[in-house]
């Protein structure tokens, strides 16, 4: 029996404040003595304990009148607060003894409720009773309910599982069985499942028929020891359900001499951890996917097998859905695939890689598709696409999306792009991670590596930028400039300007004149604030690789073109925004004057400028209005003069044109007419 | 258009690693043989040409009771993609798992203590000596019986299943670069109810961590037969060189065509002589034969059976479906079939 003479002491701590707040002049030490000496009169519910721990076998029950008080006072103490773990343990002994009579063994299991945790021992010492086998079989069956009930507060399992034997004995008492049943299915582990063990179930089913509860204990020990029994579980309806995620189960050559864990015992990520040095790997690899825990294992695996099932796998549920099975075209049918679709999504983002059986189902089905089916999951797959040798990306990749995406609307056009933005970003980064661990060879099988040098992957990444920008100027060109095409092609220029200072790599690639102009004269200001931006960051990563040139001895090179091309753009920019002039000297881009003046637009070359440029030129009427208010006749002009265009500057800076401001602020001394370019 | 850093300094030519953890290997690289052929990307590259049909006494290699069992069947093929810890010495234990999955799969909700016998025995059999190079791994056939309950004690167990895993001649490149643990049994024949194909095919998935998927024949292979069968009857007599076609037509239009045997040999003869120094056949070759033998049959009817689809070959050595439906006529010639075969099945192998 618990050692209880300090329970009282537990639960009167409410009594000793009441009793301090009335006697706060006396004497210090009277006062302990006085609390010492009132305490137990104070704390009926400690004195209650303390007599039911005292209650021995053979007490008379009843007309026990003190008893039936202390009971009582418990009873009432449980069912408003519950009770301590001690009491617990006392209570639950108290009872299953019978030193307190059956009656009050049925009547202590029903407000045996605890407050906080069980303790284990309590139900080690129950299950002893129970062997006993004193207690009338309803005071049994409701003990196993009891522990049932509260077995998620059990403080801990592992003595409880190691009278796993103990406990299964009773699965031949008829009146436990289902009890029992349920018992063993919450404690069950790999090492408890064993042929005697199974063939006792068995005899059992034989005897019984299907009960749910038996089935369910024997579908547990199927998912541990597949070698041993084997249960089909009726499904509801027979319906092909497939692609699927398979379950968690061990192989059925599971290493049974070795002590190790398998996946499906994982309850939390501490397990994992504690673990992870001796997990067994699942019959089916496919199943870590099913679940959160087995993925954190899948990002430790080393083992080439185990990816190569899992490729196998994967990329044979691809090829058997979207490549030879042709899709029936039932909506239920695209969900399922779906759903299988975003698994495999949610995986390679959890793993942050891509699945090479995905890779290459991807390159297969870029050729078939119609850029419609599941677009949104087939686009995202792309985007994970790992880095490639640029003389793979032309034939498995560009030749088949270039193809669809001239034969596609402008939102399939915008989403093409997107992609091929995230699919950037996800090189980028990939890169400067692994430059920055000084080239470390990651990957530990040295079979699945590719070694690409730096300059490779500079040429892969190139030919990618180089291919947007077709696939962005020829698009421009058909869409009429679409404003959310041009939108999403800026967003992947921001990327590309910033390779260099953001994801350190020395590449800098200017944007192919077809992206450029429609962006310099776009009739919405987001973008021309966006490709303000753009040059701005590309002034900077410039000037950035200029001095690292100068100072260290050639770290790398920019070609002269690079700077040229920059210089020529910023001009044209300035000019047009700024000088209201149009002449780039040395552009091949020049026109014809006359031609121009064919168009009779008055003062043709400040029709660019911040005043008159179509995404600004609301702005400018606003200012106008503000400023001369009374003014009947508009006149633009008037803006360029003294303070009002340094106001004007102003103004527009405060409706949030960030990027102009900096393109302005370090382009043109400030206010000035002057800009600088890049020295080359 | 781009400033790029030329390669001036150990910055610039420091090798990038592609970090591959997840990838059971790149499919842009060796050793993953990946091809481009038109149409579709395969494990394999597609071979051009092959050798000629040769017989050889399959019975000096093969218990002559095993081939029986493989020669008298029609077979559905199917692929499958390498076993994961197969091993040709738990055949009996194999046996066993088989038989009580099945019987707890046919009593759904039913526990079975794998060993017991309920209802269906299951024999796992090494069929040795079909294998042709180091590589192949042997086949193994499988054989289900079902014992009813209420059967006399004379009744002899009925057969109602057979199924058949097989590797010929297989890829040895493709063989060689998988891990140890793999076994590679590509093609999968069957023969039974499609219930017990679908139990048998699902205890595989689950005990070896593989998929199948259905074999469909193309066109190229069934040209290849009829090429290389015909070859053949200047050494064994192929009775008939039956093809039929299905034409796009509306309706439909299904052509049998049976050619004279020495006819058609006399024209493959005429392509490919078969005093040729050369053993090897090429596809060009085959294409001819089968456009003469088009051609012949325009000739007589107008029909142009190029612009429809050969479903099916057949001679006395055999007959293929297009559906991959499969008979093996006589066994001196199943070398040639499961090697063509063993081919069709790796190239439907997931990259």
């Amino acid at each position: 029996m618990a050692d209880l003479s300090n329970l009282a002491g537990l639960v009167s701590e409410p009594s000793g404040e009441i009793d301090s707040s009335v006697s706060s002049v006396s004497n210090r030490s009277l006062r302990l003595a006085e609390k010492e000496k009132r305490k137990g009169v104070a704390d009926p519910f400690g004195l209650a304990v303390k007599y039911l721990s005292q209650v021995e076998a053979g007490t008379v029950v009843r007309g026990n009148d003190e008893l039936e008080r202390n009971m009582v006072r418990v009873e009432t103490v449980a069912l408003s607060k519950g009770l301590p773990p001690e009491v617990i343990t006392m209570l639950l002994d108290l009872a299953l003894s019978l030193n307190a009579g059956t009656a009050n063994c049925t009547r202590v299991l029903k407000f045996l409720l605890p407050a906080t945790v069980v303790p284990q021992e309590a139900i080690v010492k129950g299950v002893s009773w129970l062997c006993v086998g004193k207690m009338p079989m309803n005071a049994q069956v409701l003990f196993v309910r009891w522990v049932l009930t509260v077995f998620d507060l059990i403080d801990c399992k592992d003595d409880l599982r190691s009278i796993y034997g103990f406990i299964f004995s009773f699965v031949t008492e008829e009146n436990l069985f289902p009890f029992i049943c349920h018992l063993l299915y919450l404690l069950t582990m790999w090492e408890h499942v064993h042929s005697y063990r199974v063939r006792k179930l068995l005899d059992i089913q034989a005897k019984m028929g299907r009960q749910p509860f038996l089935t369910q204990l024997l579908a547990l020990y199927k998912v541990f020891r597949p070698d041993l029994v084997t249960l089909s579980l009726p499904s509801r309806a027979r319906v092909k359900n497939w692609p699927s995620i398979p379950p968690l189960s061990s192989a059925f050559d599971s290493n049974s001499n070795k002590k190790v864990f398998r996946l499906q015992e994982l309850r939390s990520f501490k397990e994992l951890l504690e673990n992870i040095h001796n997990i067994e790997l699942p019959a089916q690899m496919g199943s870590l996917l099913g679940s959160a825990l087995a993925l954190h294992y899948l990002d430790c695996v080393q083992d080439e097998s185990a990816f190569l099932r899992l490729n196998f796998w994967l990329g044979h549920s691809l090829q058997e859905e979207f490549l030879l099975c042709p899709v029936d075209g039932s909506s239920d049918n695209t969900s399922e695939a779906c759903r299988f679709l975003s698994t495999i999504l949610f995986t390679q983002q959890f793993l942050q890689e891509g699945f090479s059986s995905t890779e290459s189902f991807l390159y297969k089905f870029l050729s078939v598709w119609d850029g419609c089916l599941l677009r949104p999951q087939i686009l995202d797959l792309l985007s994970d696409i790992p880095l490639m040798p640029s003389f793979y990306m032309h034939k498995l990749l560009f030749e088949p999306l270039k193809q669809l995406y001239f034969t596609s609307t402008v939102f399939f056009k915008c989403s093409v792009i997107e992609c091929l933005n995230s699919m950037l970003v996800k090189w980028l980064t990939w890169h400067s991670v692994s430059a920055s661990e000084g080239g470390l060879d990651i990957s530990l099988n040295s079979n699945s590596t590719i070694t690409m040098t730096l300059s490779g992957f500079m040429d892969s990444v190139m030919e990618l930028v180089r291919f947007v920008g077709l696939l962005a100027s020829e698009g421009l060109r058909l869409e009429n400039c679409h404003v959310l095409l041009l939108n999403q092609t800026l967003a992947f220029y921001e990327t590309v300007c910033d390779m260099f200072l953001k994801y350190s790599l020395p590449l800098i690639i200017m944007p192919p004149a077809g992206v450029f102009y429609p962006a310099l004269f776009a009739t919405d200001s987001i973008s021309v604030d966006r490709l303000g931006y753009i040059m701005f960051r590309y002034r900077k990563n410039l000037t950035l690789a200029k001095k690292q040139e100068q100072q260290r001895e050639q770290t790398f090179h920019i070609s002269r073109n690079t700077y040229k091309e920059f210089n020529r753009n910023l001009q044209a920019m300035v000019n047009s925004m700024w000088n209201s002039w149009w002449c780039i000297p040395g552009s091949d881009i020049e026109i014809d004057k006359d031609l121009i003046a064919l168009s009779k637009v008055a003062e043709p070359w400040c029709r660019f400028d911040l005043i008159h440029h179509p995404a600004l030129f609301s702005y400018a009427i606003e200012f106008h209005q503000r400023c001369w208010p009374e003014r009947k006749n508009v006149d633009l002009g008037s803006i360029k003069t003294g303070k009002y265009w340094n106001w004007y500057m102003e103004f527009l800076f405060n409706q949030g044109f960030d990027g102009l401001n900096n393109f302005i602020q370090t382009n043109t001394g400030h206010g000035s007419s002057i800009f600088n370019v890049v020295a080359q | 258009m781009e400033g790029r850093g030329s390669a001036v300094n150990t910055t610039a030519s420091r090798p990038v690693t592609r970090r591959s953890k997840s990838y059971g290997r790149s499919c842009v690289e060796a050793p993953s043989y990946f091809w481009q052929t038109p149409g579709h990307l395969t494990v394999l590259k597609i071979p051009t040409s092959r050798g000629a049909a040769r017989s050889q006494l399959i019975t000096n290699k093969v218990d002559p009771e095993h081939i029986a069992l493989l020669v008298k069947n029609e077979w559905k093929l199917s692929y499958v993609t390498p076993l994961h810890h197969f091993r040709h010495t738990q055949l009996k234990s194999y046996s066993k798992h088989l038989a009580a999955f099945i019987a707890a799969e046919k009593q759904q909700g039913v526990a079975v203590e794998v060993g017991l016998e309920v209802g269906f025995k299951v024999t796992f059999t090494a069929v040795l000596g079909l294998a042709e190079t180091d590589e192949d791994a042997e086949t193994v056939f499988i054989q289900i019986q079902s014992k009813p309950v209420f059967a006399a004690a004379a009744d002899a167990p009925k057969v109602v299943w057979r199924g058949w895993l097989t590797c010929v001649n297989g890829d040895p490149e493709y063989l060689r670069s998988l891990p140890p643990d793999f076994v590679s049994l590509p093609l999968f024949c069957t023969s039974g109810p499609e219930s017990l194909t679908t139990l048998v095919k699902s205890w595989f998935e689950r005990a070896f961590d593989c998929n199948f998927g259905s074999l469909a024949l193309n066109s190229t292979t069934l040209n290849w037969l009829a090429a290389l069968w015909t070859g053949c009857h200047s050494t064994c007599n192929i009775r008939y060189l039956k093809l039929a076609w299905s034409l796009p037509s509306q309706p439909p239009l299904d052509v049998s065509y049976t050619v004279n045997p020495q006819d058609a040999w006399e024209l493959w003869n005429s392509i490919h002589p078969e005093e040729s120094t050369d053993d090897k056949i090429d596809i060009k070759e085959v294409q001819s034969f089968i456009n003469g033998l088009e051609t012949h049959f325009f000739r007589h009817f107008k029909i142009y059976l190029s612009a429809g689809t050969l479903v099916k070959v057949s001679t006395a050595l055999g007959s293929a479906h297009l559906d991959g439906k499969l008979k093996i006529g006589n066994s001196d010639y199943i070398t040639t079939l499961l090697t063509l075969l063993t081919e069709s099945a790796l190239l439907k192998m997931p990259t």
